[in-house]
């Protein structure tokens, strides 16, 4: 007698939910991987399909000294808003959870409120108010304002995970003895590092991405990379763009990647 | 004999006096001229060879602003302490820069010599400051797509090019809106013949619209488009890299794209940004950059190699081929030609 086949019934849900699924991975990466395409095509137009492979793009990038510098300038810039961020962020997210505040709902609204005002105009209130006080727009005006808009995603996303913190284990290590900042650094702080850092990775993202904020308050000859990258593009319009745009999206990913490995972002998911 | 005392207060005396001249001496050595400059080639040949030289003739530094947008920041900016001592635009954004008081109205060979050798067209009537450089906006197209050569503003509505024909987003790119003009004035009685101008825009659909003149470029180089409304630097910059394309300037004449520059009346820095004018318009300064560029000079005594006198805009009947737009009157009514085009365009 052979054996009957193990046959799974067709699963109309399943296909289903994996075809929007593939759908919507497509979504997100079709823009990249069109990204990466024209950054490889060695034409000096964007086209599609590609005449060849080359890394001319990526060398005139590299080559030049205004998009250097640009670039530097970009990653210093969101280096100190992600520390600027991570405590001026945490230290807020803390005192709205924990510090029975009156007004605490406002306070909120009020620290997320740079999120809901068009970034464009943020950049134009800020660029007007600097000059009415006559400090020209110096680089740490620059990185001011783009913390102002960096910090409420550290707020938001340390507020989730005290939102599921229990207290109880540091009320336990308090029993035990600790000092109130033993507890902090030693029970507080680790347990709500993914959520501090999570909103650190956004804070780098969106002030290394920053344009419309960024738009008013740069100098010439300090100018960061957003901002070069639009003007490049009004007169040259040609692969740079797009192996610039692979260099940003690369180094967004990698700072994701450096800190998953530092301190797991992923314990910050599973929340 | 000199007495301590009196070395002593013969020293202070110096002292004092270089004091009270130091800052004079210092402001005169540190003064930085702040203007606005397109980016680009152009950029890079006023970074690399302009502005040094200029900074080293006057000897001051110039700080060149080349992220957009230049007008909201100068119209945020304080008028008796303006964020710009030089403006740098074309000449529809001078227009409104004028209306806010923004700017002087002209610049004359009083303060600025170099203007007495300029062709009319750059100090005329239609132009606040003055033209340093201008471009023809005419037709590109493709020379290997099988068609004829482009004579007139009409050809581009040849059914033929349905698709394939490139124009502009109007309000917010000034080719486009020029072109809109000029249709206003081959298809009905002039350039403020508006309705004329709507119609014939309704005959160039569908058409492909970009807003910057970079991307009209790059679609016809890439053949996306086979005709559209370009600037001839636009298309002269390529050459000898035998590419497929070629610029025309249509019968009915072309349209004048000028470089414009003008002072801030706040400036406190007045005469140098006058002689920073004067020495944009220096032969030898606008030799460098019309070759550099293909942007056609505005100072008569100009000689350029035969390859870009040629081509560019270089005598009196050359530039008589120019027709300059009203600008003023067209900014009095953009809200409503935005209005209007985005409605005809959108479909």
């Amino acid at each position: 007698m052979s054996a009957v086949p193990n046959k799974q019934p067709f699963d109309a849900g399943r296909a289903a939910y994996l075809t929007l699924n593939f759908m919507l991975l497509f979504f997100l990466l079709a823009p990249i991987v069109i990204v990466l395409i024209f950054a490889l095509n060695p034409t000096p137009y964007i086209s599609f399909p590609p005449v060849g492979v080359s890394l001319r793009w990526f060398e005139k990038f590299f080559g030049s000294s205004e998009f250097m510098n640009a670039l530097w300038l970009s990653l210093w810039v969101a280096g100190c808003v992600l520390v600027l961020s991570i405590l001026i962020g945490g230290a807020s997210a803390l005192a709205l959870a924990r510090g029975n505040l009156p007004g605490r709902a406002f306070l909120t609204a009020f620290f997320m409120s740079p999120l809901m005002l068009p970034a464009i105009l943020t950049g134009l209130a800020l660029f007007q108010s600097y000059l009415l006080i006559g400090i020209g727009r110096p680089v740490w005006g620059l990185i001011m304002a783009h913390t102002l808009v960096a910090v409420p995603y550290v707020i938001r996303t340390t507020l989730a995970v005290l939102h599921n913190f229990d207290r109880r284990i540091e009320e336990a290590a308090a029993v035990l003895g600790a000092s109130p900042l033993r507890v902090f650094f030693e029970v507080t702080l680790p347990l709500i590092r993914p959520g501090v850092f999570a909103g650190g990775v956004f804070a780098f993202i969106v002030s290394f991405d920053q344009f419309p904020v960024s738009l008013f308050l740069v100098v010439p000859k300090g100018e960061t990379l957003p901002v070069v990258l639009f003007n490049y593009m009004k007169f040259d319009l040609d692969g740079a763009i797009a192996a610039a745009s692979m260099v940003s999206i690369l180094l967004a990913l990698s700072v994701v990647l450096v800190l998953e490995r530092l301190i797991g972002l992923k314990a910050y998911v599973k929340l | 004999m000199i007495s301590r005392r009196k070395a002593l207060r013969a020293g202070a005396g110096l002292a004092a006096i270089g004091a009270l001249g130091a800052p004079a001496i210092a402001h005169a050595q540190t003064a930085t001229l702040k203007i606005t400059t397109w980016g680009g080639k152009w950029g890079d040949i006023m970074k690399a060879t302009v502005l040094p030289a200029f900074e080293k003739e006057f000897k001051c530094t110039v700080s060149a602003d080349q992220a957009f947008p230049f007008m909201p920041k100068l119209q945020t900016s304080s008028k008796t302490d303006p964020l710009y001592d030089v403006f740098h635009t074309n000449s529809n954004e001078q227009w409104s820069a004028l209306t806010e008081g923004l700017v002087m109205p002209k610049i004359t060979a009083k303060e600025v010599p170099n203007v007495a050798d300029v062709y009319a067209y750059a100090v005329s009537d239609k132009i606040v400051g003055v033209t340093i450089f201008t471009s023809a906006i005419g037709l590109g197209y493709r020379t290997d797509k099988g068609l004829t050569k482009p004579t007139s503003w009409k050809d581009l509505a040849d059914p033929k090019l349905a698709g394939a024909r490139g124009g502009y987003l109007i309000p917010v790119n000034s080719l486009g809106q020029a072109h809109l003009m000029m249709l206003g004035k081959i298809y009905g009685k002039g350039l403020t013949d508006l309705d004329a101008a709507y119609k014939a825009l309704e005959q160039l659909k569908p058409i492909k619209l970009v807003d910057f003149t970079g991307q009209m470029e790059k679609m016809l180089l890439s053949g996306e488009v086979s005709e559209g409304v370009i600037h001839d630097s636009g298309v002269y910059r390529y050459d000898g890299q035998n590419q497929a394309v070629e610029f025309t300037s249509p019968s009915e004449g072309v349209l004048s794209l000028e470089q414009v520059l003008n002072v801030t009346p706040g400036s406190k820095l007045k005469e140098l940004a006058f002689g920073y004018i004067d020495y944009m318009l220096r032969p030898d300064v606008q030799k460098l950059l019309a070759e550099a560029v293909w942007y056609s000079p505005a100072n008569r005594k100009v000689k350029l190699d035969a390859k870009y006198d040629e081509k560019l805009l270089t005598t009196e009947a050359k530039v008589a081929t120019l027709i300059q737009p009203d600008w003023k009157w067209y900014n009095e009514r953009k809200d409503d030609i935005d209005a209007r085009v985005t409605k005809i365009l959108k479909s």
